[in-house]
């Protein structure tokens, strides 16, 4: 035991001392916006509130979305009721993801800097450091869980009670811990840190998409899903604490088995082989392109992916949207009044969801130029013929590439399985869905033109383009939900494009938008082009 | 003499790549060992499985007659390791870096810590993601330094320090050698290993392809001798243990066995010597020697 846990408790003081400022941004900005939207459900809750509001929950588009509600009736759907239904799973995903991420950044990534080689020369034990951060995790998911309890019952709505807060609080903080465990069973076995992100991540977007195939056929499944375990407590409903005590067992057990892998392996490798490299680089490397497109294969390759199941879990959906509607009269009077059908709607609504999701690649690409200038990977390449001009519009340019095909991809995996799905009553043809995604490339280079400008002028903030990407589009998918007031919902870019096919495309804006952002790229060039390269921060 | 690190046909494999073949080499206490060989020979990989942070293939490997895979912990209470690139959390300063470093092994001397602090010039308020490559190298070895251990694993530990640091850290070497210390020494600085090494293990490909102290490599290699005679100073090219003969008029240079060194003293007598200059190998020779082969 010694052997294996030696003075973990030192690294954990160490943690918390290193990271208090990270872990009280996250602990206040998660728990704030798990707990904090109760007022804004209440004002949706007022008069028919919450009847309109549970019949549009009762699609299944929606239920692929957000998750499952226990209730039966209309008259059941409480405040609470539909707090849960509609926040916890995505607060979930999200301290899911960033305890993955914090996870692998304090293992592997530790080992790959040279860090872990140092403290293990000393009296410290071989899991002493991956225990130390699972301590930190759960020390900061509890007090997540009661920040979320905390503020939640603070607010002394109705239906919102104490138990049900806390219970809230605590799938949300559970979710978090099973990130965290995912993510330090890949660390053990992934050749590489960014192997590690990268698969977690992965098992994550999966686990979050077979839910929502197994809430809208039959949910049960979805308590075979670790995922399910998280959120579906139905706090303030059922309250049920079962699926949590099912997550603790199965989170001490990957634990004890991310150790077991850990104490059988050398430090910094893991039990996949890195793939040999080549002896001398292929004629498509050696250009400044080339190597751009090298350098974000990666990421590109696994966004691609991404979008394409994307696309495709939420085609699968359409299927459902018939039968819900049949056995749904006044949704269907609804849709029918509006003449518009609700696959077009829902096409318009989830289309600019993954558009949104599809603009993290550009970002992401043009975010990389300046991480490479920070680790003095582009040293070497300024003293050569290659100007600034040609490393700023390379990335800018692979950039807009990268979002051009991404949403097609996207689209078209949507397009292709909706089709399929709906069968011979499909009222949509394949053109209208990739339509309907290059209509919001707008806003695809509009993230890009942001991007490029932060990385001309203030190339720190590259990342704040990110926390805009975010609030834009948690306003897109809850606009519809919210009922927000015109002014704030036009802050999130996307707003300002018609969706369509339900709306009419609206060339104005489109040429308006797109030179916008061309103007934004060349504005950053401008900087780019005069300011001191960063080497070393 | 206590043996110190003992270590016997350890073998390492990184997936289909044999990193370490055959490393075999012995350290006792008070004893300074160099260990040499080019970039990417195993030393560093060697170091690590020494420290049991890599786990071997085979062989075996001691320190402190225990296994330094399963007892590591045991093991590391006695050692201080200072690696060739010292990296460091960005967030913290030099100061308390070497203060967790202390804490970590286990508990150090205050006085010591502040003492090399003064000799390394070091500036511990200053945040560790400000430092140069020699000023993180300094954290690492006045942290190792600080605390009293009975053997110090040093891999490149100069890299990156100005000339009169080097010096600084040879001088606070030979005291912990003279305090009865085994320090395990790899470096590329030859000048140095010469210095500070009782002994030294030659690694090539994998492989220590020669150990012994200093005295004994260079009885196995060639002297250098330059000859000016009176006579016909050709004819000794002839001579056996004679080798890489070269001549300029009346004087000659060329390797000698050192077996051969009577004989070819005999033969020089003969033809009236005037001048006699034997060279003994320096370490770089010997270096050199072991990896143009």
């Amino acid at each position: 035991m010694k052997e294996k846990f030696a003075r973990w408790g030192v690294l954990f003081v160490q943690y918390l001392k290193r990271d208090w400022k990270k872990n009280i941004i996250w602990i206040l900005g998660l728990g704030l916006f798990s707990g904090g939207y109760v007022p804004a459900f209440e004002v949706i809750g007022k008069g028919q509130g919450l009847l309109g509001m549970y019949e549009t929950m009762q699609n299944p588009a929606m239920i692929s979305m957000v998750g499952p509600t226990p209730v039966d009736t209309a008259a059941d759907y409480t405040l609470g009721a539909m707090y849960a239904q509609e926040m916890l799973l995505f607060c979930g995903l999200f301290a899911m993801i960033i305890a993955a991420l914090h996870v692998v950044s304090h293992t592997r990534k530790e080992e790959e800097h040279g860090l872990t080689e140092l403290v293990r020369s000393f009296q410290v034990g071989r899991q002493a450091n991956s225990f130390a951060v699972i301590t930190e995790i759960v020390f900061i998911n509890s007090l997540l869980a009661l920040v979320i309890g905390g503020v939640m019952t603070s607010f002394g709505a109705d239906t919102i009670s104490a138990k049900g807060s806390f219970l809230f609080g605590a799938s949300v903080g559970m979710a978090g811990i099973l990130g965290a465990v995912i993510a330090l069973v890949m660390a053990q076995i992934m050749p590489t840190s960014s192997g590690a992100t990268g698969a977690s991540l992965g098992i994550v977007g999966l686990l979050y998409i077979v839910r929502a195939g197994t809430d809208v056929s039959k949910v049960n499944f979805s308590m075979i899903n670790p995922m399910g375990w998280t959120y579906l407590t139905y706090p303030f409903t059922e309250n049920n604490w079962v699926p949590l005590i099912t997550a603790v067992v199965f989170n001490i057990i990957v634990v004890m088995i991310a150790f077991a892998l850990e104490g059988g392996r050398d430090m910094g490798a893991g039990y996949l082989p890195e793939r040999e490299g080549r002896e001398a680089a292929k004629k498509s490397l050696l250009s400044v392109p080339g190597l751009f497109i090298k350098i974000n294969k990666g990421v590109m390759i696994s966004w691609m992916i991404a979008f394409v199941i994307m696309g495709a879990a939420y085609g699968s959906i359409y299927g459902d949207m018939q039968t819900f509607l049949s056995s749904n009269e006044l949704m269907s009077k609804m849709f029918t009044l509006s003449g518009v059908s609700i696959e077009e709607s829902f096409t318009g609504t989830i289309m600019m969801v993954m558009i949104g999701l599809v603009s993290i690649l550009p970002i992401a690409i043009v975010n990389k130029l300046f991480s490479e200038e920070g680790r003095l990977h582009l040293s070497q390449l300024y003293s050569t013929k290659v100007t600034r001009a040609k490393l700023y519009w390379t990335s800018v340019i692979l950039a807009i590439i990268a979002g051009v095909v991404g949403i097609l991809l996207a689209s078209g995996g949507l397009g292709g399985t909706a089709i399929s799905a709906m069968g011979a009553g499909s009222s949509m043809n394949m053109g209208d869905f990739i339509a309907a995604g290059y209509n919001f490339l707008p806003s695809v280079l509009f993230f890009t033109g942001l991007a490029a400008l932060a990385l001309g002028w203030a190339p720190i903030l590259g990342k704040a383009v990110y926390v805009y990407l975010g609030y834009s589009f948690a306003l897109n998918y809850f606009g519809g939900i919210l009922n927000l007031p015109e002014w704030f919902s036009k802050t999130a870019v996307q707003s300002w494009i018609p969706r369509m096919p339900a709306d009419k495309f609206n060339g104005t804006t489109f040429i308006t938008m797109t030179v916008i952002s061309i103007t934004l790229m060349v504005f950053g060039y401008i900087g780019y082009h005069k300011r001191d390269m960063v080497e070393g921060a | 003499m206590e043996e110190i690190v003992k270590v016997q046909g350890l073998q390492k494999k990184f997936g289909k790549f044999t990193a370490l073949h055959d490393v075999t080499f012995t350290l006792n206490a008070g004893e300074v060992v160099g260990f040499i060989g080019p970039n990417g020979a195993g030393k560093s990989t060697t170091i690590r499985t020494l420290l049991g942070i890599i786990n071997r293939d085979a062989g075996d490997v001691k320190i402190f007659g225990k296994d330094v895979w399963t007892d590591s912990l045991e093991i590391h209470k006695r050692i201080s390791y200072v690696p060739g690139d010292v990296a460091l959390w960005g967030s913290l300063t030099g100061g308390e870096i070497i203060d967790l470093f202390i804490e970590l092994h286990g508990g150090g001397d205050k006085n010591k810590r502040d003492y090399l602090i003064k000799r390394f010039e070091l500036d511990p308020k200053k945040k560790a993601k400000g430092y140069s490559k020699g000023n993180r190298q300094k954290v690492g070895l006045i942290a190792a330094l600080s605390v009293d251990s009975d053997l110090y694993i040093f891999d490149e530990p100069t890299s990156g320090l100005d000339p009169l640091m080097e010096a600084v850290f040879q001088d606070e070497v030979e005291k912990i050698k003279h305090a009865g210390k085994a320090i395990l020494l790899s470096s590329h600085i030859l000048s140095e290993v010469e210095r500070l090494a009782d002994k030294v293990a030659i690694i090539r490909q994998g492989k220590v392809v020669e150990t012994g102290t200093l005295d004994e490599l260079r009885h196995l290699t060639r002297s250098t001798v330059t000859l000016e005679s009176e006579g016909d100073v050709a004819k000794m090219s002839s001579v056996n243990g004679v080798h890489d003969f070269e001549q300029k008029g009346n004087q000659v240079t060329f390797s000698a066995d050192n077996e051969y060194i009577n004989n070819i003293l005999t033969e020089a007598a003969k033809l009236g010597v005037k001048k006699f200059e034997a060279v003994p190998p320096t370490l770089e020779d010997l270096f050199m020697r072991h990896y143009e082969v």
